[in-house]
């Protein structure tokens, strides 16, 4: 029952990196063009925006409910790049939602900043915590994680690095997909070119990962920590190809991918654990340990799975009805 | 400073700003369901006039209540790590049900409010919007539950010092919960009542255009208020009987409070287990807000023949009270949460053992940041709201139909 828990846990955090990511892109990309083009941009976002930082809240829900162990221990012993990333998620709640309201330019102009700095510190913060996790933390055995200046390694730099790269690469590929026909050529340029910059990244903080004591002491899986490093590369490659030959839809689909497998890397490397300890090895937590009680799972059990079709099919309603590339008729709000 | 004094007053500093906007929320939202479904049932333009314009500024209100909330998530993890730790297997279960049952199809609902206007049918469009509301009552309810059980740990038992699930019916009949329940929903209808009234007020002093239109939300904001000031006062008091069962501490010495305290003692060491006199303070005055706010009823004769535009000086005193109910959510918080010190869980968890064992110096840059952070786009969203609501009901964006000319910036005005 742990496991598919766990499994939830994991997937919930993977679509908000999915869907969180191509906010978060868009967000980045609203640094370059004119008024018109961050309008389009947000355009574009518009109705999928609420419906999709909404994973995450849910991920913190599940994560407190059905591991409320790992909840303290996860965030507290990260808190830096805990509360980075959630700094950067405010910002772009708040930037994308107000940056229309007031009517000035300069004032629009100064909220799309905001929301690129959102992004970047967003997407930087959440590759961190991965990274940080694959290299393990200084867990005492009273459950407490001492200092934090465990995270400042190379190694978690670059997988906070190589998710921005990921990110910008997913919200082009995310504009190609949804812009107008004339305006998503240039995009797909874009995507085109910010993909090999996600690769190159992806690439380094694997070496760089390879290269560490700690990463290789932490890793419980081997087999794991090669094959999908590798898939996410292989997705990238794909989603490049695709773009080389005018598919968005398919380069999308593989973006996609290359932003939930980080999410599967962590999870499957780690196995059966999610904490790994530096300092003393019996107390690392496992997925087992860090799960709630019995009757707490299955009273969560009883009352969300049978939910969980509701909610993906409203969230599928929403991409329906807004399916396909904006235009002229799209509703502009944000 | 310790880190347990600055992870209380980051905790109180978030949640009083969230329980500002989401207060808001609740409200409107009720009011604004009954306004679009007016709408969709006779079709008077009026409706939709209406529901744009206080959708509008629901919205802009809605924001800070998504930023604000996400961080009170995630302090639950980052700052009272041993919370989870000990009751995580009680207390996560009914905030792992508000985000699942209510959050995530909120949020979704919204979004496809906002975007749906002249893209859904009328009918589904109204659909979503019960649905945003009904969610938001459902995670009031189950935030409320996860709360009460603060106040009053039930259906628990303890095994190697670790609270585990016995009874979950138990959490929803807690005692600290229904009253406090329909107390929280009666201060949000409350608060939405007097904003719209008071903003309408204000559109009449001032003579904007648009008289029809601000003269029935007044009319609406002020029966809605009077009905709910009526529910506040009766939850309210009603709320004393469970609290001085389950609770004797809370609200000063009796009897029972110094049998308890001696029990503590002998089973917790000793320690100073009275809360500060804050609870109480922050009690009275709302009390007296409440009963300030009463007078509500004393308006609603003058609606007839609208003698409360022609005397202009009821008006007044609507605008005048709008800073109350905003006053009074916190004061009762207050009174709530401070006087169940020094638990976090009554009489079961200490609130110095739930803290995170973070370095204060952390403690206090997250504080500081967070706490300005989130009182900049406090205000920032306040003045946004006081302009649109200034603006008046010519054309908001929200509903806007599409195609049209998007007030897409004109020049900025040159300020060099
Ligand atoms: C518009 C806001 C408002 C107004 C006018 C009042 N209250 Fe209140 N009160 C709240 C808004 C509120 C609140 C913020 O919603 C609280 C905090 C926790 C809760 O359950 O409701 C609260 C808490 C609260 C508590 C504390 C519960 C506890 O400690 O567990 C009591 C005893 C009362 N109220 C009683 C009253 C009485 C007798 C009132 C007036 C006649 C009154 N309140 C007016
Ligand atoms: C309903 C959901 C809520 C839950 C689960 C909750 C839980 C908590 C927790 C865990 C703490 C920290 C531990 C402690 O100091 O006891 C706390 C403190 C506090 N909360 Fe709440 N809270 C809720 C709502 C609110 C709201 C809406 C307010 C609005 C003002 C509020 C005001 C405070 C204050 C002032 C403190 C500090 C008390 C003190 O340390 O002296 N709470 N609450
Ligand atoms: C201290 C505990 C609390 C936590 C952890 C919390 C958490 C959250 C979160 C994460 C959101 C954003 C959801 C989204 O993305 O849509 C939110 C919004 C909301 N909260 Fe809270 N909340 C707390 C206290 C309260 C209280 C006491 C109430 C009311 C009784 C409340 C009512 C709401 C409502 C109605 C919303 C949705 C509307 C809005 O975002 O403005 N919350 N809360």
């Amino acid at each position: 029952m742990e496991l598919a828990w766990y499994a939830l846990l994991g997937l919930f955090f993977a679509s908000y990196l999915v869907l969180g990511g191509y906010d978060y892109g868009v967000g980045l990309l609203l640094a370059r063009g004119g008024p018109a083009t961050r309008r389009a941009g947000l355009t574009a976002l518009g109705p999928f925006f609420l419906g999709n930082e909404v994973w995450l809240v849910a991920f913190v829900g599940i994560l407190f409910g059905a591991f409320p162990t790992l909840e303290g221990e996860l965030l507290s012993g990260f808190y830096p790049v805990v509360v980075g990333a959630l700094v950067g998620v405010i910002l772009v709640t708040v930037g994308v939602q107000l940056r229309s309201r007031p009517r000035s330019a300069a004032a629009r102009a100064g909220w799309d900043r905001v929301v690129v700095v959102g992004s970047a510190l967003a997407a930087f913060g959440w590759g961190g915590l991965l990274g940080g996790l694959l290299q393990g933390v200084p867990l005492h055995a009273d459950g407490h994680v001492a200092g934090v200046t465990h995270l400042a390694t190379p190694f978690a730099a670059a997988t906070g690095l190589a998710m921005l790269a990921l990110v910008a690469a997913h919200g082009a590929t995310f504009l190609t997909l949804r812009l107008p026909a004339a305006d998503a050529a240039a995009l797909g340029r874009l995507a085109g070119r910010l993909v090999p910059v996600a690769v190159v990244a992806v690439v380094a903080a694997t070496a760089l990962g390879l290269l560490s004591d700690r990463v290789r002491a932490t890793v419980q899986q081997p087999t794991a920590a090669v094959l999908l490093p590798s898939a996410l590369v292989t997705a990238l490659l794909v989603a490049r190809a695709a773009l080389a030959r005018r598919r968005p839809g398919v380069a999308f689909a593989a973006t996609g991918a290359a932003l939930a497998l980080p999410v599967a890397l962590v999870g499957a490397t780690l196995w059966p654990a999610v904490l790994v300890s530096t300092v003393d090895p019996a107390a690392t937590l496992t997925v087992a340990e860090a799960a709630a009680s019995g009757p707490t799972l299955r009273l969560l059990g009883w009352l969300t799975i049978p939910l969980l079709p509701a909610l993906l099919g409203f969230q599928a309603m929403c991409w329906w009805v807004f399916r396909g590339r904006t235009d002229g008729r799209a509703p502009v709000y944000w | 400073m310790d880190t347990l004094l600055l992870a209380r007053l980051q905790f109180a500093t978030t949640t009083s700003i969230h329980f500002l906007f989401v207060v808001v929320t609740l409200g409107l939202v009720t009011l604004l369901v009954g306004m679009q479904t007016a709408w969709f049932l006779t079709g008077n333009p009026k409706w939709e006039r209406l529901t744009r314009f206080w959708g509008q500024l629901y919205v802009i209100n809605y924001v800070l209540g998504i930023a604000t909330g996400i961080v009170m998530e995630f302090q639950f993890g980052l700052n009272w790590s041993g919370l989870s730790r000990y009751v995580g297997n009680v207390f996560g279960a009914p905030l792992a049900i508000e985000t699942l049952v209510a959050f995530f199809l909120e949020s979704t609902f919204l979004g496809m409010w906002i975007f749906g206007w002249h893209r859904l049918r009328r009918g589904v469009h109204l659909a979503l919007l019960w649905g945003v509301a009904l969610t938001a009552y459902a995670s009031a309810f189950w935030i409320m539950v996860a709360n009460a059980w603060l106040q009053n740990p039930v259906g628990y038992e303890v095994r190697d010092g670790i609270a585990h699930l016995t009874d979950f019916g138990a959490l929803l009949t807690n005692p600290t919960f229904g009253m406090a329940f329909g107390h929280v929903v009666a201060a949000a209808l409350l608060t939405g009542g007097i904003l719209m009234a008071a903003v309408s007020a204000w559109h009449l002093l001032r003579r904007t255009p648009d008289f029809a239109l601000f003269r029935t939300s007044l009319r609406l904001g002020l029966v809605t208020a009077a009905g709910a000031v009526t529910l506040v006062q009766g939850f309210g008091f009603a709320q004393f009987g469970p609290i001085g069962q389950v609770q004797p501490t809370k609200f000063g010495g009796s009897p029972a409070a110094d049998a308890l305290v001696a029990e503590w003692t002998a089973r917790f060491g000793p320690g100073d287990y009275t809360p500060p006199a804050l609870a109480s303070v922050g009690l009275g005055f709302m009390i007296l807000i409440g009963f300030t706010l009463g007078a509500v009823w004393l308006l609603l004769p003058l609606l007839w023949r609208d003698w409360i535009i022609r005397l202009r000086f009821p008006l007044w005193l609507t605008m005048l009270a709008l800073p109350l109910p905003f006053v009074a959510v916190i004061l009762g918080w207050i009174a709530r949460e401070v006087g169940r010190q020094p638990w976090v869980a009554y009489g079961l968890l200490p609130t110095e053992q739930a803290v995170s064992r973070v370095d204060p110096g952390l403690m206090l840059a997250s504080l500081i940041g967070f706490s300005l952070l989130l009182g900049a786009l406090a205000v920032t969203n306040w003045t946004l709201l006081a302009r649109h609501a200034a603006r008046g009901a010519a054309d908001p964006a929200l509903g806007r139909p599409p195609g049209t000319p998007d007030d897409e910036p004109r020049p900025a005005p040159a300020f060099a």
